[in-house]
């Protein structure tokens, strides 16, 4: 507090932009989430598709998991990181306005035409790795420019440390570079055309593929959105993070270990049972690292925790935290042989992703905006502290519709495809099974769309916040006491 | 005299390009180039995929381009306003 008071006042942040990817975070939220109810209802109905091939299932559901992940998720990390890497560096953004908006719209318009794509039914069919040569040509470009703006902050900044927020972000930029750069090598049949020979084959390109798979789970789903954890929970609940040595660890053991368990994807497949194995091995020594950031942050709330009866855009980060930890636990628990063997291709595998989408990610995003909006847009206070409650509570019970209906409908089905009969037949058909989980899907569809309306409930009150009159801040001069503001290394 | 609003103004103006104008020429050349590429991806294009993209990143790089004009000719104005509103006032 007296090193900040001494500094004087900050610089002029960028927040112009910050507040564009914050809109385009709600925008995209809203899609993901919309797209993904009607596939989960077109898996109920499959005539909901009309037959017509752009609302086909095969082509919406890479729609989905892009708007989720790639929009959503990247335009909530591009909203935060660029948030605070200015506020912890004290610095404004490197590399000018226009670099920034550059950020923005090309982002943005990549998003477009790789979901364009797959309604056209262009891809490269690789899960989360859709996107066609070019578009990720164009991706590249918008990358290696975002790290550039991010790094050349970093080495601007005008605090001597660089906060572990930063650490963060800057694996997943990194990383992130790599993994595309690696998995996406391809010829493409000519310059003219969106067609490309993918550089591997057989079970090297499926091993690439999971190595990236896995990792983009590891470093955009999940070390970037620590990032988020570390700045905006102590900044919610006004207590410095419960152990900055613990929070290294975290981040170094999580780096370290993360990069090798892509193989658990490829159990019981022609990968050599030793590199199963490594995968198997590193993805269940991940849970330490994984339950020491959850500690970290729960423990955060030390003194604090009366906060959670009355503010519950913190309890939407607090309870992330939580999914954090059973998604983590649940992770590695999967990745064992034996329980893969009945959970794999099996619908237990989409409730545990969606139980980390939703219960971590989407949640710690929505406490980091509702954090954010009021400052952004220089607002005394959220328009409904009481919206913010209902949609806790509806989007938390839709989550727990998802997760229940598939753990019953994954495990039902992996029971029903290995039983057989006093013969040796199989008991079962695959359609048998289809017909069993069909009340299981409609339940999932009911939590999806609880989980949408709540979003609904969060995109208007947001909205009402920077519109409403009763929100409105009387301009006020910087002053060095403002509550929190040393917590988060600022 | 001259108000220290105005003198910072005419400073701006008078040192040549900073950060923000370097950002945008530099930007805005690499959008244009970048649109360019677009025309002759949809102009050779095998298929509606790389059509589309092609002209799309032409369309992209146009808007783009123009908005940072828009916001180069703004700023510029904004200043000579402000330069003018301190000299009037002073």
């Amino acid at each position: 507090m007296a090193d900040t008071a001494v500094m004087g006042p900050p610089p002029v942040y960028n927040e112009a932009i910050v507040r564009k990817f914050t809109i385009a975070t709600m925008f995209w939220g809203i899609v993901a989430f919309l797209v993904g109810c009607t596939i989960a209802a077109e898996l109920c109905w499959p005539g909901l598709s009309f037959g017509l091939p752009f609302l086909n299932f095969g082509r919406l559901r890479p729609v989905h998991t892009s708007a989720a992940i790639f929009a959503f998720g990247g335009n909530a990390l591009f909203a935060t990181s660029l948030f605070v890497v200015q506020r912890t560096c004290r610095a404004r953004l490197w590399g000018g306005e226009a670099l920034a908006e550059f950020l923005f719209w090309g982002y943005n318009f990549f998003i477009v035409q790789a979901a364009l794509s797959y309604v056209m039914g262009y891809s490269r069919g690789q899960e989360y790795s859709e996107p066609t040569w070019h578009l990720t040509l164009f991706l590249v470009l918008v990358w290696v420019l975002y790290a550039a703006v991010f790094i050349g902050t970093l080495m601007r900044r005008a605090e001597p440390h660089i906060y572990v927020a930063n650490w963060f972000y800057l694996a997943f930029i990194l990383t992130v570079a790599i993994l595309v750069l690696v998995n996406n090598a391809a010829l493409p049949v000519s310059v003219f055309s969106s067609r490309e020979y993918v550089a591997y084959s057989g079970v090297q390109n499926a091993l690439i593929q999971w190595w990236y798979g896995h990792n983009a789970v590891g470093f955009f789903l999940t070390a970037a959105f620590l990032g988020m954890m570390y700045y905006f929970i102590p900044k919610q609940a006004n207590r410095p993070v419960y152990s900055y040595r613990l929070s290294i660890v975290h981040f170094w053991s999580l780096i370290f270990m993360y990069i090798w368990a892509g193989p658990h994807h490829l159990h019981y497949t022609a990968l050599p049972d030793w590199t199963q194995d490594l995968g198997m091995a590193f993805s269940i020594m991940l849970w330490m690292p994984s339950w020491g950031g959850m500690i970290n942050g729960l423990m955060t709330l030390s003194g604090a925790w009366d906060k959670l009866r009355t503010d519950p855009a913190l309890r939407f980060s607090v309870t992330a935290v939580g999914f954090y930890g059973m998604s983590t636990f649940e992770g590695p628990v999967l990745s064992i042989r034996p329980v893969n063997a009945l959970a794999h291709y099996t619908d237990w595998v989409i409730g545990h992703v969606h139980s980390g989408a939703l219960g971590w990610v989407a949640f710690i995003t929505f406490g980091a905006m509702y954090y954010l909006v009021p400052v952004l847009w220089q607002r005394t206070r959220l328009y409904s502290t009481k919206l913010v409650a209902w949609h806790y509570w509806i989007a938390t019970l839709g989550i727990v519709f998802y997760m229940t209906s598939m753990w019953v409908a994954g495990i039902m089905q992996g029971l029903m495809w290995r039983a057989y009969d006093k013969f040796g037949f199989l008991e079962y058909s695959f359609v048998d099974s289809v017909a069993a989980v069909h009340p299981y899907y409609i339940l999932r569809l009911l939590g999806g769309l609880m989980f949408l309306a709540g979003a609904l409930i969060m995109v208007f009150n947001l909205i009402m916040t920077v519109n409403s009159r009763s929100t409105a801040q009387v301009a006020q001069p910087w002053s060095p006491g403002l509550s929190g503001a040393v917590l988060a290394g600022e | 005299m001259v108000p220290p609003q105005a003198e910072s103004g005419r400073n701006a103006c008078e040192r040549g390009m900073g950060m923000e104008e370097t950002s945008e020429l530099l930007t805005g050349v690499m959008v244009a180039i970048l649109g360019l590429v677009g025309l002759v991806l949809a102009s050779g294009a095998l298929d509606d995929e790389m059509y589309l993209f092609g002209f799309s990143l032409a369309g992209f790089a146009f808007a783009f381009d123009f908005m940072l004009i828009r916001r180069h000719y703004d700023r510029q104005d904004a200043q000579r306003a402000a330069v003018k509103a301190a000299v009037h006032h002073g």
